[in-house]
Formats: C-alpha cells, sequence, structure tokens
C-alpha cells in the first residue's frame, strides 16, 4: 500500500510534464501521415549514418527527443550545431563532450523539412525498436548454407565403415556355409573318389606364402611403393606448395575479402603498380580499425586488434598515436626464388589476371597457405596456354597483326618471348 | 645379410626424402639454398637468425650465415623503412593547405582531368576498388564494411551534396572525422579520377 502511494507523485508529476510539453511543442510538429513518410525519406538519406531513433550509434539516440528540447532549439542545431555549442549553451556542450567532440554537420534545410524530420523520429519513437539485421551474421548464414552442398567428409568415413562390416558380414556367412555343406559332405559314405579328393583337400597357408610367386609379387610391390614415394619426395624439394605459417596476427581473408568483400587492391597496394603486391602497412589496417575494434560487434578490444594498436602505439580509448612504433613481423608464404623474377602488374594490370588464378581461393581461406607449386614448369604452362590480353592495348596490335600474317592460333603468351630464359632469370 | 641392409637403406632414404616436402609450418627442403636467398636487402623478407644457413656459407668472413637478411642499422633490423618525413614523391606536386582546412581546398584545388567518359570508368573502377565497400556502389554509405564502421556519409546527403572537387580531394588525401587518410594508397590522379566518379554519384 505504502508502496503504491509512493509511486502516484511520480507518475502524476510525469503525466503533467508530459502533457505540459505536449501543450507547448507538440503542436508545432505535424501528425500528418504524408508529413511523417517524407520526413522518414529525408531521415533515411541524412541523418542514418550517424543517427538511430533507438540506439546511440555516432550521435546520441533520437528517441523521445521532441519531449527533451524544444522545437526551435533543435531547428537551431540540425541547421548549424557548432553555432550553439560555441554559443556556450550548457546542455550542448555537455553533449558534444560526451560525444568526443565530434561536430554534426550543417544541413540546410528549411522549417517544413526539419519539423517533417521530427515529426518521422517522433512517431517512430513510440513504436517498438526493430531488431535490425546483422549484415555480418547474414553473410556468414549464407557461408554456411553454401558449405552444405557437397557431403561432409565425416559422412563419406561413415559409408565406408558400413560398407566394410557389411562385407564382413557377408565374408563371415559364406564360411559358415563352407564349414556345414563340408560336414553334410563328410558324413555321406557314397561320394566318387575324385568329389573325395577335393574335400579332403586342406588349404596350406604357410606353404602358398612361401612360394616363389608370392614372394615375387610382394617384393614387387614393395619396391614399387618404395620407388614412388621416393621420386615424389625428390620432386618436392624445393616446392613449398602448402606451406601454411602461423602469422603473428590471426588476420581472416576469409572474413576481410569474402565477408566483407573488401578489394585485394585496397590493401595490397602494390599489386598494380610494383613487382610486389606489398604486405599493408598498419596505417592501412587502421583506416578501419580505428573505428572496429572487436569482431562480431562485441565490445571491447579484441586481443588480436590489440596488435595492430601496439604495432602503431594507438591508443583506443583517446585515439592519440604515440611515438613507439614496432614492426608487424608477418612471415613470408611465397617465397619465390631469388634466381628467379617476377612482377605482380604485368599478370595484373597488364595481362588482366584474377588474384584467384595463382593464390587460389583467398577468399576462403581463414589461414593463407601456398595454393600454386611455383615451379618453372607450372610458370611455363600457363605461358603456353595463356593469350595475351591485348585488348585495349595498343603496344600489342602490330604484335597480333603480324602473329595472325603466320598463324591461324591465338597469340599466347610463349609467342611473344614467354618462354625466354632471360625474361626470369638474369 | 647384404640384401637386408641394401633394402633399410632404401627405406631410409625414402623417408627422407619424403620429409622434405612442404608443411603446415614447414616450408620444407630447399634445392641449391644458396641461389634461393638473396644476398642484397629483400624489402618483403627478412631472416633476422644470424645462424640461419652458416652450414653452407660461402662468405665466413661477414659474420653470419647464408641466409641471414637483415639491416642492422634499421631498428628491428628492418630491411624496408617508412620515407623519411616531407618526403616528396616524384612526379608529385603537394599543396600547402592544412589538413583540415577544407574550405580553402574547395576553393583552391581544381582537378585537372576532365570529366570524360573515360575519366569517369577509370574513377569507378579506381572506386570499386577503394572505396566501395564503405560508401556502397551509390555513393549511399551502405556498403559491407560501411554497415559496421558506421558513420559513413552518403554523397547525396544535404550537408555534401554540393561539395566541390577539391573538397572531395582533400577528404581522400587526409580524410575526415572518422575516414582516414588514403594518400598511401592512391596516387594523386588516381584521387582526382575518384573525384570525377564521385561527383557523378553525389548527382544520384
Amino acid at each position: 500500500m505504502s508502496k503504491a502511494s509512493g509511486f502516484r507523485p511520480q507518475i502524476l508529476s510525469f503525466i503533467i510534464l508530459f502533457v505540459v510539453s505536449f501543450a507547448t511543442y507538440s503542436q508545432e510538429i505535424p501528425t500528418d501521415e504524408a508529413v511523417i513518410s517524407s520526413g522518414e525519406a529525408l531521415f533515411k538519406a541524412n541523418c542514418t549514418q550517424c543517427h538511430q531513433v533507438h540506439k546511440k550509434v555516432i550521435g546520441p539516440a533520437l528517441k523521445g527527443v521532441t519531449d527533451r528540447l524544444e522545437t526551435g532549439y533543435l531547428l537551431n542545431w540540425i541547421r548549424n550545431s557548432q553555432k550553439v555549442i560555441q554559443g556556450g549553451d550548457e546542455y550542448a556542450v555537455a553533449l558534444y563532450e560526451e560525444y568526443n567532440q565530434v561536430a554534426m554537420p550543417s544541413y540546410p534545410f528549411s522549417d517544413d523539412q526539419i519539423l517533417s524530420l521530427l515529426a518521422y523520429v517522433k512517431a517512430e519513437s513510440a513504436n517498438e525498436p526493430v531488431q535490425a539485421a546483422q549484415p555480418g551474421a547474414a553473410a556468414g548464414g549464407e557461408v554456411a548454407a553454401a558449405g552444405g552442398d557437397s557431403i561432409p567428409s565425416g559422412y563419406l568415413t561413415a559409408i565406408l565403415v558400413v560398407l566394410v562390416v557389411v562385407l564382413l558380414l557377408i565374408l563371415v556367412v559364406l564360411v559358415l556355409i563352407v564349414s556345414v555343406l563340408q560336414r553334410y559332405l563328410k558324413e555321406k559314405k557314397d561320394l566318387v573318389e575324385e568329389d573325395k579328393e577335393i574335400l579332403d583337400q586342406k588349404f596350406d597357408l604357410l606353404k602358398l606364402l612361401k612360394s616363389d610367386a608370392v614372394a615375387g609379387v610382394v617384393i614387387f610391390f614393395f619396391t614399387a611403393i618404395l620407388l614412388k614415394t621416393l621420386i615424389d619426395g625428390a620432386f618436392t624439394i624445393g616446392v613449398q606448395q602448402g606451406y601454411q605459417p602461423t602469422q603473428p596476427i590471426a588476420f581472416s581473408h576469409e572474413l576481410h575479402a569474402g565477408q566483407y568483400e573488401i578489394d585485394c587492391n585496397y590493401c595490397h597496394t602494390g599489386v598494380r603498380k610494383a613487382k610486389s603486391a606489398n604486405i599493408p602497412s598498419p596505417n592501412i589496417c587502421m583506416n578501419c580499425h580505428s573505428a572496429i575494434q572487436n569482431v562480431g560487434g562485441e565490445a571491447g578490444v579484441s586481443s588480436e586488434i590489440a596488435k595492430i594498436y601496439a604495432a602503431v602505439d594507438y591508443d583506443p580509448n583517446t585515439g592519440q598515436y604515440g611515438p613507439d612504433k614496432k614492426p608487424i613481423e608477418w612471415v613470408r608464404i611465397h617465397n619465390l626464388p631469388d634466381l628467379a623474377y617476377f612482377n605482380h602488374s604485368q599478370h595484373v594490370e597488364v595481362g588482366g589476371l584474377e588474384c584467384q588464378t595463382c593464390h587460389g581461393p583467398i577468399e576462403e581461406m581463414e589461414v593463407v597457405y601456398q595454393y600454386a607449386p611455383l615451379t618453372m614448369g607450372w610458370c611455363i604452362n600457363c605461358h603456353r596456354e595463356t593469350e595475351v590480353n591485348s585488348k585495349g592495348n595498343e603496344y600489342y596490335s602490330k604484335l597480333i597483326e603480324l602473329h595472325e600474317e603466320h598463324s591461324k592460333e591465338p597469340m599466347v603468351v610463349e609467342d611473344i618471348g614467354g618462354l625466354e630464359c632471360a625474361k626470369c632469370h638474369y | 645379410m647384404q640384401k637386408g641392409v641394401q633394402i633399410i637403406l632404401l627405406v631410409v632414404v625414402a623417408v627422407v626424402v619424403a620429409s622434405c616436402t612442404a608443411g603446415v609450418d614447414n616450408p620444407g627442403l630447399e634445392y641449391a639454398p644458396q641461389m634461393y636467398h638473396s644476398t642484397p636487402y629483400e624489402p618483403l623478407s627478412q631472416v633476422q637468425d644470424e645462424s640461419m644457413g652458416t652450414w653452407l656459407d660461402s662468405n665466413p668472413e661477414d659474420g653470419h650465415g647464408e641466409f641471414y637478411n637483415s639491416n642492422p642499422y634499421n631498428p628491428y633490423g628492418m630491411t624496408m623503412l617508412e620515407p623519411v618525413e616531407n618526403t616528396i614523391k616524384r612526379g608529385s606536386l603537394p599543396n600547402h593547405i592544412a589538413k583540415d582546412d577544407f574550405e580553402t581546398a574547395a576553393i583552391e584545388l581544381v582537378n585537372p582531368l576532365d570529366s570524360t567518359k573515360e575519366v569517369v570508368a577509370q574513377g569507378k573502377a579506381l572506386y570499386e576498388r577503394f572505396c566501395i565497400h564503405c560508401h556502397g556502389s551509390k555513393g549511399a554509405g551502405d556498403g559491407l564494411v560501411g554497415q559496421v564502421f558506421l558513420g559513413v556519409t552518403a554523397y547525396n546527403s544535404a550537408t555534401v551534396v554540393d561539395k566541390p572537387g577539391g573538397h572531395i580531394y582533400h577528404v581522400i588525401t587526409h580524410g575526415k572525422g572518422r575516414m582516414g587518410s588514403h594518400a598511401s594508397q592512391l596516387s594523386e590522379e588516381e584521387r582526382w579520377k575518384i573525384v570525377r566518379y564521385v561527383q557523378v554519384l553525389q548527382k544520384q
């Protein structure tokens, strides 16, 4: 009873406040459906980058802002927030400080436009917050669904095991049948002599194993397998295909290039301009990771992203860089021998090759491994088969003309000296 | 007995050769390693362990193994350094407008490239490599990364729809708000090409 009476004055004062505020300011904010929808369009085009109605984003959540502040005040704020802050308004300065001194840009809207915006915010404030679908989660789901198309290797093993068990059972049954039949026949007295011989035959395993034929077959297979291993092993000397070293930061190409579709060139800046594709310097990481501090929208700083901050001496709380930088020591995966020259820009910019042609499904790799063998035979094979990308490249037009005089085959890299030793070895 | 020894020897050789294959954390055995490893400093591969390759050292006087590749005069033995501050790249013409002075940039910086079909197409190709993941295909700030990064302004938003090319160029060069500088990734010419395509998107 006492509890209820304690609440009553609060509710009462709230209702009074609400009614008063409604009476004083809200009369100016339209409630017309058409105005609200035009306000919604305006809001989505201009405001959603920093504001949501029910959630704090970069700016404050706007729920009930029309009740918190006068319409006139909001008009001034939207048109020029810096002026309001510089005017020394206490509420404005506090808000500016609270949101890390990020200034809201000035919007040259008319009174009607701002009123329609406020009408939308007011209408939306009354609604329940809609659970926004996470783009990351949705994309993750697609990846999982795509993986379901092929039969997982676990199932294959299970099927094989079942098959083996069934075959063994059949074998046991057959052996049982044979022994039963033999016993039955032995009990019979009126057998022909020939049949008796067959029945009395003893299967001598030891004798069979000791025979020359079996020994010969075993030695042959043993030597063949040994030689095969030897030759295969010899061919892998100097081939680092499959090399997948642990990197100092657990950077996932699957997340960055696959799920978020960031172009390879954004980080590997040299790939169209230089010999090397380049390992991105941490300032490129920081273009996104100044704001994205954890994976999957979790709070706090992820331990892997903290390693970038340590390398560039960045304090995520203050947003300031210190002087104590240190390199991130990535482990090089593709170690082309020093005796061979390879140029990325020639292949990617001029030749128009996709990164995946040589690096494999990079956008699916959680940890990158060497996909191609990078042997000379592999290079040469591609130079023999690949047509020269002469589209929009006048450099090749005369060569193509000359080539077509003598040959009906398309001009491949081999035809323009792609197999010359000194192209790669000098 | 002789035969037995031979077979065992063969097995041992096979096992040794098979172990030359590269694995998850093992690059495998190299053929002619002296020709694999660079003697001059290599910018993108660095070997700091001085004992690496001592077993086939061709130059014992240098006091380290054949594979050692680090510059002892640089911090962390780095073989690659950042350009010295205020270095001007060849063919580049820096302006003296302050990082945050977008108003001056908007007036003074003029795009040297005309808005031809070719320039816009090249700008679009560059936009799709360097901008699209945050700003989205239509410049609405709704790229896959932009949705997580937040605070990406739409090009047709009232605050920026009228901004001239010089302003856009200055933003790409130095960054603005949450956006960082993209000067290390894009040459000046490439930035101006992107400006032309962004101006197309502004009008949408």
